[in-house]
């Protein structure tokens, strides 16, 4: 006897075979129909394992099971599953029309949902025992339900939470209402656990009424939005604008975007308080010596200026921009770090234009008010 | 179930017939002209990688083995004939605890190995020569720096000042040499291959990486990008050329040589204004002036999105163009260099592209319409999120006449 699984595995191959056939002639394309060839053999293979093998053939064995197995008993209850699947269906459209978002919260809606409608259809046929049923259907979409749920509520108090601290008027007050917060929590934490005897009702009442609290304050505090915060300038924000002179300006060297670039830059720059001398990854001095620095065209260049002086000092290079057609240049004429610390570190992207054979003077980094120069060569 | 007692012999011929033909087709599958083989080694970096991927296919192959061997064993002896349920049994503590220390043990061996090799590979002190490669859509470009002594890779320029080299497609190195590329990338992740020098490593925009070369003798390494990088990945190739001690120097002194225009009143010389017209705008050839005296200088950073374009200065240097994906030379001449013996294999290089071994109607092809050629977002006004800028190089439009006086002009560009 040809199994209900080698069934399923053969009539899968005929029709797989039969798209690839379909595809063939409707597309033209190879690719499609040899990924559905492929997907025919394979199928066809396990087919042909399924037949042999047979296992997990119930009624091979015992003949019984024509009446006790699963697929013998009532068919499914009725169930509301449907009904959200419908609502994701719905979202899906509307999200197709106008936002991509809606589209895939519809797609995780209907997936949801014929999970749990599958799961449904298949535990309550899957003994002829109700209570064994119901523990079945627990027993595997629990594990799914109960983390996804707690994530949902999760993301709901953390988001309206955070609506809240950044709707706080100031700083100083994020940190007395979160102290507030944290102390109630406390304290009714403490209350609980010493009073064993706290009713049911009184504790789910509290809980309610906090999170219900919650989500109002973090609507308000949404709607109203957030308060002003500062944004700390990068180096590279002072670079673009060529603020090269001596006054102070004070860039967050932390702040920059470029995390990955500063871990592996093109080159790191050192002033020692009278040269300056470069390294880079890779860098082989018994190779390349205290040669100029070469780095590529027309591409961000990362190098990082660490200044080993006993005072503040910043890195200039000038760029040789390339000249419109009025004569004027067309990015910055200088580039330069903030002032950098004793011991400090500041990070610069250059771009080159022109390679230094096309320019008066070629490339050059300096620090302004000392002799340190050191070459660049762009090839 | 007594109807059907022939079917095990029937089906066990099948299988047979099936296993021998699975057979016939991994020996098939082992290609003789590979010069991507992973199992070939030519250089002490795949070399070390060999030493360690060898045995560990070895033990994996063992264990796969026996594993299928059992599986199969218990799949036809215990196949379902009607028999009573054998008897089960559950929980046998030395046979799990044998079967968890095992496979740990063997990983445990391997993993010391493999971090081993990774720090073997990731060596830099020991370099005898610098190269920087620069990936972008869709070939690479590599610069040679200039040493503090005025050397390149090792090797003082006999006749001239050194000054950096630009060359693309292909990367030539001294044999016997520890190499070390710095490589980044101008615009997506590249990945740099060259399966018989060294394993892989990534070229990613804003971050320097470095990667040992090392290859036993001359010869043609070839390579390929091997991180997914657009419409024509696959079109970017790589071939690393090593060349013995003297065809290194020989090859360093002539990519240094001056530039010079083509004679008054040739077809090559009609190239050259074409060229200037046409080209200079995104490729550089270094020594080429304008009426002042003034270099010209390309500015792919306004055409291309990656901001470059190859270098041309010594085009018919190199035997393969456009991200290596096409010979510059015929298949005949193409076979003299690639199959020419260690001793023959640097003049054969050095030759570089003549007129009689021009592979004409690729080279024509290109500059006829280079997308057509090789996959490319070059149509400018679907461009606008990036600039209008081209990925690639884009179809000029040139005429026929144009496209024979450009080929006779970078004939000459070696
Ligand atoms: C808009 C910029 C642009 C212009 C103009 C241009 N090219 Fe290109 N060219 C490129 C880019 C980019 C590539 C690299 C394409 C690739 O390999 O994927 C290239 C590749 C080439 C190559 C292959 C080089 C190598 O080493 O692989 C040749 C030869 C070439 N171009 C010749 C020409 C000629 C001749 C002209 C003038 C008629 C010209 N190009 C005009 C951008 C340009
Ligand atoms: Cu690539």
């Amino acid at each position: 006897m040809i199994t209900t699984g080698s069934k399923l595995l053969v009539g899968s191959a005929v029709a797989a075979g039969l798209l690839a056939l379909i595809y063939g002639v409707a597309n033209g394309g190879a690719l499609g129909t040899i990924g559905l060839i492929s997907a025919a053999a394979g199928l066809a293979l396990l087919a042909g394992i399924s037949t042999y093998g047979r296992d997990a053939n119930v009624s091979a064995m015992d003949t019984d099971a024509f009446e006790s197995s699963a697929a013998a008993q009532a068919s499914a209850t009725p169930s509301l599953w449907p009904l959200l699947i419908a609502v994701g269906a719905t979202a899906m459209a509307l999200g197709l029309a106008s936002l991509p978002a809606l589209f895939i919260l519809g797609a995780i809606i209907v997936t949801a949902g014929a999970l749990e409608w599958l799961v449904q259809g298949w535990s309550e046929r899957a003994s002829a025992e109700r209570g064994y049923n119901s523990h079945a259907r627990n027993f595997l979409i629990d594990p799914l339900e109960i983390p996804i749920a707690a994530a949902i509520v999760f993301g709901i108090v953390a988001y309206s939470f955070s609506r809240v601290m950044l709707g706080l008027p100031s700083k100083s007050s994020t940190v007395i209402g979160f102290s507030i917060v944290s102390a109630l929590v406390l304290a009714i934490g403490a209350v609980v656990g010493v009073k064993r005897g706290a009713s049911k009702t009184a504790l789910t009442g509290t809980f309610g009424l906090a999170t219900v609290a919650l989500i109002a304050g973090g609507t308000v505090a949404g709607v109203n939005g957030e308060r002003e915060i500062e944004v700390h300038k990068t180096t590279a924000y002072y670079a673009a604008r060529g603020e090269c002179g001596a006054e102070e300006v004070s860039a967050d060297e932390k702040a920059s975007q470029t995390v990955a670039g500063k871990s592996n830059v093109a080159a790191e720059v050192i002033f020692d308080g009278t040269t300056l001398t470069w390294t880079a990854p890779g860098f082989v001095p018994t190779v390349e010596g205290a040669a100029p620095l070469t780095l590529p065209r027309s591409n961000p260049n990362n190098v990082m200026f660490r200044n080993e002086s006993g005072g503040e000092a910043r890195l200039v290079i000038g760029m040789n921009p390339r000249l419109d057609d009025n004569g004027q240049p067309v990015g910055p004429e200088q580039i330069c770090t903030a002032l950098a610390k004793e011991g400090g570190v500041q990070f610069l992207t250059l771009i080159f234009d022109l390679p230094s054979f096309a320019t008066d003077e070629g490339y050059e980094f300096a620090v302004p008010g000392t002799d340190a120069t050191l070459e660049v060569v762009v090839p | 179930m007594s109807e059907r007692p022939s079917t095990p012999r029937r089906l066990a011929h099948a299988a047979r017939l099936a296993l021998l033909g699975a057979g016939a087709l991994a020996i098939s599958a082992c290609a003789q002209d590979a010069p991507q083989d992973t199992w070939a080694p030519e250089g002490e970096n795949a070399q070390t990688i060999h030493n360690l991927q060898w045995p560990i296919f070895l033990v994996a192959g063992i264990v796969g083995v026996i594993v299928m061997a059992v599986v199969l064993y218990a799949v036809i002896k215990f196949k379902d004939r009607g028999q009573p349920i054998p008897e089960q049994s559950h929980g046998n503590p030395i046979i799990e605890y044998t079967f968890i220390a095992l496979p740990a043990a063997i990983l445990a061996v391997i993993a010391g190995f493999t971090v081993n090799t990774i720090f073997d590979l990731a060596e830099t002190q020991d370099t005898e020569c610098v190269i920087n490669v620069t990936g972008q859509q869709w070939w690479w470009e590599y610069d040679y720096p200039v040493a503090a002594d005025g050397s390149i890779c090792g090797y003082t320029p006999s006749n001239a000042a050194a000054v950096p080299l630009i060359t693309s497609g292909q990367v030539i190195i001294p044999t016997d040499t520890k190499v070390l590329i710095r490589g980044t990338s101008r615009d997506v992740i590249h990945s740099f291959w060259i399966p018989k020098l060294n394993g892989k490593r990534d070229m990613v925009p804003g971050r320097v990486h470095t990667w040992r070369f090392h290859a036993d003798g001359p010869g043609i390494y070839a390579g390929q990008c091997t991180e997914f990088c657009g419409l024509s990945h696959a079109n970017m190739r790589m071939e690393m050329i090593a060349l013995d001690p003297d065809d290194f120097q020989a090859w360093l002194d002539n990519q240094l040589e001056p530039y010079q225009s083509p004679e008054a009143g040739t077809l090559a010389a009609a190239g050259e204004v074409t060229y200037v017209s046409q080209c200079a705008r995104c490729h550089q050839v270094d020594g080429l002036v304008d009426g002042n005296g003034d270099p010209i200088v390309s500015a792919p950073d306004q055409w291309v999105y990656s901001g470059a374009a190859p270098n041309l200065t010594n085009f018919m240097t190199r035997n393969t163009f456009a991200g290596a994906s096409w010979d510059l030379l015929t298949p005949a001449c193409r076979d003299e260099v690639w199959n020419a013996s260690p001793e023959d294999f640097g003049a054969a290089y050095l030759k570089g592209v003549t007129p009689e071994c021009l592979n004409e109607i690729d080279l024509k092809e290109w500059l006829r319409d280079a997308p057509a050629k090789k996959p490319m977002y070059a149509d400018a006004t679907a461009l606008l999120e990036t600039d209008g800028k081209v990925r690639g190089m884009p179809n000029l439009g040139l005429s026929e006449d144009q496209i024979n006086e450009l080929v006779a002009y970078l004939l000459e560009r070696k």
